[in-house]
This record gives structure tokens, sequence and C-alpha cells, in this order.
């Protein structure tokens, strides 16, 4: 691979990069944020595989490996925390979370916060592959028979 | 086992073990049984301490132990936890160890009632650890610690009963008032070191001292200097003037401590200590004079207060001020003329009156303990009176103790008195120029305080003991004698307070034992000979019984003209009766200025050094607030700084 061919490569992981860091830092929705986090690591990842083919060994190759590894515990990790948020504010928006600041702080009011999305009536079943999914309080019903 | 060697540790070891025992178990497993283990180490100790006597005149040299355990070595400055038993230790730990063991078990009946009965044990076995190491101490430092340890019990006990106010100022007085005499001592032994050899050992010094004496380049100055230091530290425990306001306040502490700390043994530990150091003494006699005039002075000025108190155990606290006065006096007329040596009959006379004087006094203390116990804690003469019949065992033996304080031909305190009234009056006769004649007006002064002595001896047990039957309502109707436990070691007291000095002194048995296994030893070269003077033997019993007489008169023949006399001496009689105002000039001398003093060490410290300390502290609290924001508690903010610093960090290495 030449020179002009990795620049390439680097361009990508750059834009993918800064896309991520731009998206973490400005989106409030946690599952965007997470998934911007994702986007960084990714060019990241982009960077190491590139270096490792002009390079000609598989140390990046090795890296790459490592993130992908960690990038599948955290997002386990980070999506059942998000969850957890989610359950308590009942919204998905970050700016509710800022206790932790210094006790004389005032919360910092942003410009509007994100609308709660609808909140869904129920959470349906699971159900045998391949059938209708039935409503709950048809469910309840049937659990009944 | 009973090696005279191994019992000299043993003497100091056994209390001590006795208050440890008291302090970890006995407050919790046998709270009510606490007198044992300090009785036990009493009498264990006291029978070593006989051993430890009778191998000191067996053997010819000193008995020494521990002169190789070293206990503090900086730089050419070292100190060993030697003991050391010589005729003027072994005198001495007999008399504290015995009149320990006595006290101890009167302490037993007396205390029953008092719900910090551990506590009291704890300490005063403790306070036999310290008195008995402060006697055996070969060398300053270890003398030092132990004097301090003394003090501290003393402290613990005076403010015995520490929710009283009075109790608790008694034992702040008594601690600070002595602190005061600890410093002399201290920066007393610190010349001695410096000067004479840097060592501290007793022996190194005396030794030292007499070889630059003998070569003529003895610094005649330093010395005096030296044992003036001394003598402030002997003052301050000893109840000196003008450090002597202390003693009676401590009357505050439990009977039984007055007897044993504050009348017959602590306080003697500044005569023993100017008694041991006479080997420097003798050879300051400016130091010797301050002695004896500060000594005389006391004497008469505690024996005119003790005159007009009516508060039985303050009578006697003067007199111990008085009697500690005449030892002082004595030791302080071991003067050096020429062919006539009187350091070893100054010695040895006002030793002999600290052995007598502690079983008389210590059985005085207990039997106003015991009038006090039947009394229901009321002390004051006035309010009782005509005890005779009520408390038979208190009267008998304390008339014994009286007799014998009051100088009674035959008994105790007559024979020992004498002995210091002859050295005064050798120490007239043999000195010469202004030193012939102050100790001239001293023996005079010594003479007349031993009328007073007789006079308000005879007159506290009037007042107690005479007259109608008078009860303080406190009492009850039938208040009772002393138990057996409490009389017993009362008739012991008052068999030694008669007998004792029948038995030592004319039979010279006791300056046979100070004169072989001490004297010669330390200072021959500051002793000679003496004779016994028969003219002052009756001179002191005619004047003995003449105070005895007037007080009868005033007293008991002719109850109404006590009153009288009184008023015609009015202004003699208030000047006493308040004590000659020395607590108000100290009060308005030394308290008020410290508390104004302390009082402007407070403010400044209030304003100025807590200003400052403030401000440096606000320094810090400005800065966090200044970047307080940044700490806003949003993950984006902090992710944003975090991208920020890495650019930043990114950016400087790239462009350096």
């Amino acid at each position: 691979m030449s020179p002009a061919h990795l620049e390439g490569y680097l361009v990508v992981g750059a834009v993918l990069f800064a896309l991520g860091l731009v998206g973490f830092l400005t989106r409030r929705n946690m599952i965007i944020m997470f998934l911007s986090a994702e986007m960084m690591l990714q060019g990241v990842a982009v960077n190491l595989v590139a270096f490792a083919h002009f390079r000609g060994n598989l140390g990046g190759q090795v890296l790459v490996l490592f993130i992908v590894a960690v990038a599948a515990c955290e997002a386990a990790i980070a999506l059942a925390l998000v969850l957890m948020l989610f359950r308590r504010r009942k919204t998905l928006d970050v700016s509710v979370w800022q206790e932790l600041r210094e006790p004389d702080q005032e919360p910092i009011e942003d410009e509007g916060t994100l609308e709660a999305e609808e909140k869904p009536e129920d959470f349906q079943h699971l159900t045998p592959a391949g059938a209708e999914p039935p409503a709950r309080k048809d469910t309840e019903e049937v659990s009944h028979v | 086992m009973f090696s005279p060697e191994m019992c000299l540790w043993m003497i100091p070891f056994l209390p001590l073990l006795g208050s440890v025992i008291i302090v970890t178990l006995g407050r919790r497993m046998f709270p009510d049984r606490c007198h044992v283990p300090c009785i036990a180490g009493a009498i264990g100790a006291c029978v070593c301490a006989v051993v430890v006597f009778v191998g000191v005149i067996s053997e010819t040299t000193p008995l020494r132990f521990g002169r190789e355990i070293a206990w503090i070595q900086v730089g050419n400055f070292s100190a060993n936890f030697s003991l050391r038993a010589d005729g003027l230790t072994a005198v001495m730990l007999v008399m504290v160890t015995f009149i320990g063991s006595l006290i101890a078990i009167y302490s037993a009946g007396y205390m029953e009632v008092d719900e910090s009965y551990p506590r009291f044990f704890a300490a005063v076995s403790a306070f036999l650890f310290f008195m008995t190491g402060l006697v055996l101490a070969n060398n300053f430092v270890l003398l030092y610690a132990c004097w301090e340890g003394v003090g501290l019990c003393s402290y613990l006990l005076i403010g015995f009963w520490y929710e009283k106010p009075s109790a608790a100022a008694a034992a702040r007085k008594a601690f600070l008032v002595t602190r005061l005499g600890d410093i002399g001592l201290f920066i007393g032994i610190l010349i001695l070191w410096h000067n004479f050899g840097h060592s501290l050992e007793y022996d190194d010094i005396f030794v030292n001292v007499k070889a630059q004496y003998d070569a003529g380049v003895l610094d005649h100055n330093l010395l005096y200097w030296a044992c003036i230091c001394l003598f402030i530290g002997a003052a301050g425990k000893s109840a000196q003037f003008p450090l002597h306001v202390w003693l009676p306040d401590a009357m505050e502490g439990p009977s039984p401590v007055s007897a044993l700390i504050h009348a017959a043994t602590m306080v003697t530990a500044g005569v023993y200590l100017v008694a041991r150091c006479t080997p420097l003494f003798g050879l300051a006699p400016d130091a010797q004079l301050l002695v004896a005039c500060t000594g005389g002075f006391t004497a008469l000025l505690a024996a005119l207060i003790a005159v007009t108190q009516t508060d039985l155990k303050r009578v006697l606290a003067y007199s111990t001020l008085s009697q500690l006065g005449y030892m002082f006096l004595a030791l302080g007329s071991g003067v050096v003329v020429g062919e006539h040596k009187l350091a070893g009959l100054a010695v040895t006379a006002a030793i002999f009156h600290l052995f007598t004087h502690a079983f008389f006094k210590a059985l005085l203390f207990l039997a106003a303990g015991s009038v006090m116990h039947a009394m229901h804690d009321v002390i004051d003469m006035t309010k009782f009176g005509g005890l005779k019949k009520v408390l038979p065992i208190t009267h008998w033996t304390f008339l014994c103790g009286a007799a014998a304080l009051a100088g009674i031909p035959l008994l105790s305190g007559f024979w020992s008195k004498d002995e210091i009234l002859a050295t005064t009056y050798e120490a007239w006769h043999v000195s010469g120029g202004a030193a012939s004649g102050i100790y001239c007006l001293l023996f005079f002064t010594a003479l007349f305080t031993a009328g007073l002595t007789a006079f308000y001896t005879a007159r506290a047990y009037f007042m107690t003991f005479h007259g109608d039957e008078k009860l303080p309502p406190e009492a009850g109707e039938h208040p009772h004698d002393a138990t057996p436990i409490m009389a017993w070691p009362l008739m012991i007291l008052a068999v030694g307070a008669v007998g004792v000095g029948i038995v030592l002194g004319p039979t010279h048995l006791f300056e046979s034992v100070l004169e072989k296994k001490w004297i010669t030893a330390q200072f021959a070269h500051l002793a000679s000979p003496h004779s016994t003077n028969l003219l002052l033997m009756v001179t002191s019993s005619v004047v003995a019984c003449i105070g005895v007489g007037i007080a009868y008169w005033l007293y008991v023949a002719d109850p109404s003209a006590a009153a009288s006399v009184a008023s015609r001496m009015a202004s003699i009689y208030d000047l006493s009766r308040s004590k000659f105002y020395f607590d108000e000039i100290y009060e308005l001398a030394v308290v008020w200025p410290m508390n104004a003093f302390a009082f402007i060490c407070r403010v400044v410290d209030q304003y100025v050094l807590d200003g400052l300390v403030d401000l440096f502290g606000q320094v810090p609290a400005v800065f966090g607030y200044l970047v307080r924001p940044v700490q806003n508690g949003l993950v984006q903010f902090y992710a944003l700084l975090m991208a920020l610093g890495l650019a930043g960090f990114l950016l400087s290495v790239l462009l350096r």
C-alpha cells in the first residue's frame, strides 16, 4: 500500500472519529451518545487496520480485535445502564442527570428538553415464532385458560 | 530471693505491682477488695525495707543495684536506673513503707463508704512506688522523675473528691506551686551536671566537688547557686516560705492522704534532698544560712497561723509546715567553722526529727480523720467539743500524738526537737560575724516556736476532747469510734509516737546508723563528734510545758479567757486568723497579673493569630470558588473538557 492510499484510510478514520466526537458532545439522547462513542471507536479501528496493512504486520489487527471485544462488553453494560436510567426518569435526555455537580452550582438548563416519547401502552410478550403477537389484555385472558 | 540487693528493687516494684493490679483487674473484678493489693504491696515493701536495713547495717559499703541498666543515653549525657541504699536511704525506706502500710490499712476502714475505692488505692500504691523510688535513686534524673511522680500522686489524691470545686482548686494549686519549685530543682541539676563532671550520679558529683574544693579551684558562686536552686525545689515540695501556700489547702484530700503524703512522707522529700546533698551544702555556707533562715521563718510563721485556726486539719497542716521548717533550720545549721564541723550533727537532727515527726504527725492526722469520720465530715473545732468520752480510742491516740508534737519530755518529739535546738545553738556559738547573730536569732525563734507548738497542739487537743460535750447535728445521736481496722494503726502509731524517741534518741542508735553508714562515707570532712546539752533539754521542756499550761488555762480552766485575750490582741489575732493574708497577697501579686496576661494572650490569639490563620484559609476557598463551575455534573461538559485537554496536549506535542 502506498502512502497516498494510506492517507485516504486515515481521513476516513479521522472523519469517523470527529463525527463521533461531535455527536457525543452535542446529542442529548443517551442511546445516540452511546452510538457516537462507538463511532469514535470505529474511527480508531480503521486507523489501526490501515496502519497494520501499511506496515505489513498484524499488531494493529490484534488491537482492533481487542477494540471489538471491548466494544461488545461496553455495549452490554452501557445499554443496561441506559435502560436503568430510563426507568428512573422515563426519558433518555442526559441533561436530567446533573446531581453530581458541586452543591452550590445551579443546574444547567438547555433550550427545551427532549420530549419523552409516547409512553407505550403495553409491552408485548414474546410470541411463538410466526404467530401474530396478541395484545396484552387478550393474553391475560388467554393465560387463564 | 531475699538477698538485700534483690529487695532493693522489690521495694518500689511491689507497690507498683499492686497499683497495676488494682487499675487493670481490681476495678472490674473485685472493686470492694481493692485495698488488698495495696496493703499487700505496702507490707511486702516494708518487709523488704527491713531486710535492706539489716543489710545496710551489716555491710560495709552501701548496697547498689542496676548501675549498668542504661536508661537515657544522649551524647555525653547518661542516666542509669541505678538504686542505692545507705544509712539515710534505709532509714527513709523503713519509715515510708512502715507508715505507708499502716495508713493503707487504716484507709481500708476509712474509705469504705466511697464509691471510688479502687482509684484511691491505686493512687496510694503508685505514690509508695514513686516515694520509695525517690529515696532509692542514685542519680538526680531518677530522683527528679520520682519527684514529679509523687507530685502527680499528690495531685490525684488531693483532688480525689474532684466533684468538689474546692478540692479541685486545691489540687491545681498544689501542683502548680510545687511545679514552681521543681523548675528550681531542674535548673540546679543542670548546673551540677554542667559544672561538676558531666555526671548525675550522687557520688560522682560529690567527689568532684570535693576534689575541686581541695584543689582550690571550686567556683563557690556556682556551687552557691546550684544549692539555692536545689533548695528552691526542696522548698516547693516541703512547703517552705514563700511556696508554703499549697499545703494547708491540700487538706481537702481524704485524711489518710493528708497523713501519708502531706505530713509523713512526700513533704519530707525536700528535707531528704537537702540532707542527701549535704556534701554540697556543707561547702556553701551562704546557701546554708538561707536554708536555715527560710526554715526558721517558716517554722515561726506557720506556728503563729496555727495558733488561731479552728479547722482541726488545718492546725495540723500548719504544724506540719512548722515542723518541716524546723528540719530545714537544722539542715541549715550544719556549718563548718574551723575545727567545729556541725554537718553530721545537723543532718542527724533533721532526719531524726523527720523520722519521729512522721510517726506522730501521721498519727495526729489519722486521729483527726477518725474524728471527722465520727462527726460526719465536720472538722471545725468550734462545732464540737468534749469528745473524750464519745471517742475513747481516738482521744487516747490523739493525746499521744499531740504530746509528742508538743515536745513533752521523754516523748519522741522532745528528743528530736531538742537535737535541732542543740544544732542551732552550736551553730550560733561556733560561727563568727554576722552569721553568729543570725543563728542566735534563729535559736531563739526556734525556742519560741517550740512554745507556740506546744500551745497550739494543746489548744487543738483541749478544744476537741475537753470541755462540755458538744456534737454537730450532722453527727447524729451516737457517733461511733474508730472501727478495729482503723483503731489498730492508730494504736501502733501511738506506741511509735511515744516510744520511738526514747528508744532511738538517748541511746544514739539512730545517730550511729547514720553516722557509720552514711556520714563517714559521704562527708566525714564535714562532721565531728558532739555531746548532749542537758541545759537545753531542760529549757525546751520548760518552754513546752509553759505552752501547754497556757493552753490549759485558756481553754479548760477558764474558757472565757480565750476570747478576752483574743479581743485584747485583736489586730495580731486577725492577722494570724487570716493566715497573714498570704493567699490574698499572692492572688493580687501573682494570680491577678497572670490572669491579665492570659487575657491579653487570649485576645491576641483570638483576633490576631486566628485572623491570620483564617485569612490563609480563605486563599484556597477563593481559588475553589473560581474553578467550582467546572464541576457542573453534566456528562457532556466533562467529555468536552477531556476532548479539549487532549487536543491541547496533542497540539503541544505537535508544535514542539
